[in-house]
């Protein structure tokens, strides 16, 4: 073993943090120590499973019990590969015979309940060291450390079966809606027959695969703790320095020779600043006495007095919480006794009362405090829409179509007015339509609005006769308005029936 | 080696060019600093829930501020307010920090702590528990999405012993790892065998033109050179 070529930084460390390098050995060559494992434990696994089909918790307890063989092949493993030899898959698992061979029957038997058993392996394993030299060996091994792989062994029992349960959960989640199962836990604590062993058998299985992850990472574990604790053991650190200073200073050697030959020798006694007259010899408690009286003084110390007024003694305090303590005992019966009574009912309702007031004047608060945000990002209105109602307009275009000023029945003043003052009478009608647009169906009609214009909101309305009606008032209104062309007289009796079916049969229904 | 050695430290560089190696904290640990925290709580909740269930409704209100408040803000107040370390992870002599190395503050801790929820999907921090045996520094899933990172605390030094020796200097130079292994030879003699502590000395002793026999004490002295006067 050359340290030199080790694949890992090679220094003292505590034993927990000894243990998380043995994770990061086990995770850059997960895919090799987990298929290996598999390769070597699932076969195993699947004979137990088949020889004992009847009995899945014999055959899980045997395969749980065959695990310090199988441990063996991630321990060569990781060993080869810490001074960089890293076996294929294929070299790996072929030395896996050959690494059963020797003290296989005492992993399995008396050694198998052992808590430090990743911390140990090594020794058999990698020293091959059996019998009372291996005692000898555990002895001064286990002095420190010990307890840290006994964790380990607790730890990682702990671990496998939550992720054991934890595969078997996440199997269970991704089991898709379309399988219809009705599973629930009662029938599956209660199956019996072939579906509970195949349940069984399937649980099992996810203990194996979890043990593919996991095991390696113990037995890296086990195996840095070892490394560390022949780390201190044996300074390999400390070895390591030195080798690699000896091959530094083997390359200026010759230069070196003569230069270490002069020097060394003034060196060695005066090495320390003495000089060349050495001043008068000082104590160290001399040196220790001078240097407190120095550090008494202004430069480093700076005593101040300050003078202040204060109030008398704060002992009144303290008496009356010594009387209050005294009469603490029967205080708190009386007041466990006032708990049960109403007022302390009524005191949790305040409280669940301001809990709640709190709480939604939090959320008004908040609101309040991004309204813009809010407006901005997630109101589906536009921002800029008007959203109060204008003022009802009194004149448009001119026209004053306030209720007021119409007389209340239009269609028979039209009729008045129509041998006298015809242009008075469609102006009355066409008036009287816009003020009942306005008032009756609410169009929002402005001053600005054309007539076009007042047309098309009326077919927003969506009122066929309204909109026929409308069409012909307006074309005769416009025709007598800016053509100055009188509607012949058949029309305007047609207008005015039209304006009583259409707004008199509306009012009278 | 082509790659770099394997290591469990994180070093970070400073603006002012200072390394700070941080020493990141594995599953094993922080798994028995949870349980500790468990515990802890769960002691708590029973101290405090067995007189509140006395009370009656006021009782109830009050036991469920409490739940809510040792579930979901424990370690939350805990690492914010006492440098990151809950009482498990004083305990176990760990600390959350964050990937910078600066002290976790409330969002950092509130997300790793709130994440909780997805390690622990679906049964047992089974999540937490893969994504720590499978990042380079130990993180599981909270500690991802807060950008935190469990150390192991500082812990205060001891002063080692450095045996009696006579000053020495040396003719050539040493650099700093040097320095450090041989005080450190000097410091950790009294845990090697006497037979180790000649066997490392000797490695030195063409360079130290000393005969091995003398080569452990000329390294003492070299140590008391470096350490200068105590």
């Amino acid at each position: 073993m050359r340290l030199s070529d080790s694949s890992v930084v090679i220094r003292p460390r505590t034993p927990w943090e000894a243990m998380d390098l043995g994770v990061l050995m086990a995770r850059k060559h997960r895919w090799l120590l987990v298929a290996s494992w598999a390769i070597v434990s699932l076969p195993v696994f699947i004979v137990l499973s088949a020889a004992f089909w009847k009995y899945p918790s014999t055959a899980m307890l045997l395969f749980w019990w065959l695990k310090p063989a199988f441990d063996r092949l991630p321990l060569y493993i990781l060993s080869r590969a810490l001074f960089g030899e890293t076996p294929s898959l294929r070299q790996a698992v072929r030395q896996w015979p050959r690494l059963l061979k020797g003290q296989l029957l005492s992993s399995l038997i008396w050694r198998r309940l052992s808590l430090s058993r990743s911390f140990v392996m090594p020794v058999s394993q990698l020293e091959g060291l059996d019998g009372d030299a291996r005692q000898k060996r555990l002895g001064v091994l286990l002095q420190r450390n010990g307890g840290a792989s006994r964790w380990l062994t607790l730890l990682g029992m702990c671990l496998e079966i939550t992720l054991w349960f934890g595969a078997m959960a996440l199997f269970y989640l991704f089991i898709p809606q379309q399988i219809e199962l009705d599973w629930d836990w009662q029938r599956l604590a209660q199956a019996t027959g072939s579906q509970a062993l195949w349940l069984e058998h399937m649980s099992n299985a996810f203990y194996a695969l979890i043990l593919a992850f996991w095991e390696p990472i113990y037995v890296a574990c086990g195996f840095s703790l070892y490394l560390n604790r022949r780390t201190v053991l044996e300074a390999w650190d400390l070895e390591l320095v030195f080798r690699r200073l000896r091959e530094r200073l083997g390359s200026v050697a010759p230069l070196l020779l003569l230069a270490a030959g002069l020097m060394l020798m003034p060196c060695s006694r005066p090495a320390i600043a003495d000089g060349a007259n050495p001043p008068k010899p000082v104590s160290t408690h001399a040196a220790s006495q001078s240097i407190k009286t120095l550090l008494e003084k202004p430069p480093f110390k700076n005593p101040e007095t300050v003078t202040r007024y204060r109030f008398g003694e704060e002992k009144p305090a303290l008496k009356n919480r010594a009387r209050g303590d005294g009469k603490l005992p029967a205080w708190l019966q009386a007041l466990l006794d006032n708990f049960n009574g109403t007022s302390f009912k009524q005191l949790a309702q305040g409280l669940e009362v301001l809990l709640w007031s709190v709480l939604a004047g939090g959320v008004a608060l908040l609101i309040w405090r991004y309204r813009d945000w809010l407006r901005t990002f997630v109101s589906r209105r536009r921002p800029r829409k008007p959203d109060t109602a204008l003022p009802v307009p009194t004149q448009l275009f001119g026209l004053a179509v306030g209720i007021e000023t119409l007389p209340d029945d239009i269609a028979s003043a039209a009729e008045q007015l129509w041998p006298t003052q015809p242009r008075e009478a469609l102006g009355l009608l066409y008036r009287g339509l816009l003020s009942r647009l306005l008032h009756d169906f609410n169009l929002p009609l402005t001053n600005a609005d054309t007539e076009g214009q007042v047309l098309e909101r009326i077919q927003h309305v969506q009122q066929p006769d309204l909109l026929a009606f409308s069409n012909d008032l307006t074309r005769h209104w416009q025709n007598l308005a800016y053509g100055h062309r009188l509607p012949p007289a058949l029309t305007q009796q047609q207008l005015c029936s039209d304006w009583r079916s259409l707004f008199n049969a509306g009012a009278a229904q | 080696m082509q790659s770099a050695p394997l290591d469990t430290r994180y070093q970070i560089e400073t603006p002012e060019g200072i390394d700070l190696p941080l020493r990141p904290a594995g599953l094993l640990p922080r798994a028995l600093a949870f349980a500790f925290d468990l515990g802890v709580r769960a002691l708590a909740m029973g101290i405090f829930l067995v007189p509140l269930a006395l009370l009656g409704n006021i009782g109830i209100g009050l036991g469920s501020l409490l739940l809510f408040l040792v579930s979901w803000w424990y370690m939350v107040l805990f690492e914010v307010l006492n440098q990151g370390c809950s009482p498990g992870k004083q305990v176990m002599g760990l600390r959350v920090v964050q990937d910078d190395g600066t002290p976790v503050g409330w969002s950092a801790s509130l997300i790793r702590n709130l994440l909780r929820f997805v390690d622990m999907l679906p049964f047992g921090y089974f999540f937490g528990a893969v994504s720590c045996l499978q990042h380079p520094h130990f993180k599981r899933l909270g500690d991802l999405a807060a950008g935190t990172l469990v150390i192991y605390r500082e812990q205060p030094l001891a002063r080692p012993k450095v045996p009696q020796a006579a000053p020495l200097g040396l003719p050539f130079a040493l650099h700093l790892g040097e320095q450090r292994a041989i005080l450190g030879f000097a410091e950790r003699q009294g845990e090697l065998s006497a037979e180790r502590v000649h066997e490392l000395a000797s490695i030195l002793a063409t360079p130290l033109q000393v005969p091995a026999a003398h080569a452990a004490e000329q390294l003492n002295g070299v140590a008391r050179g470096l350490l200068g006067p105590t």
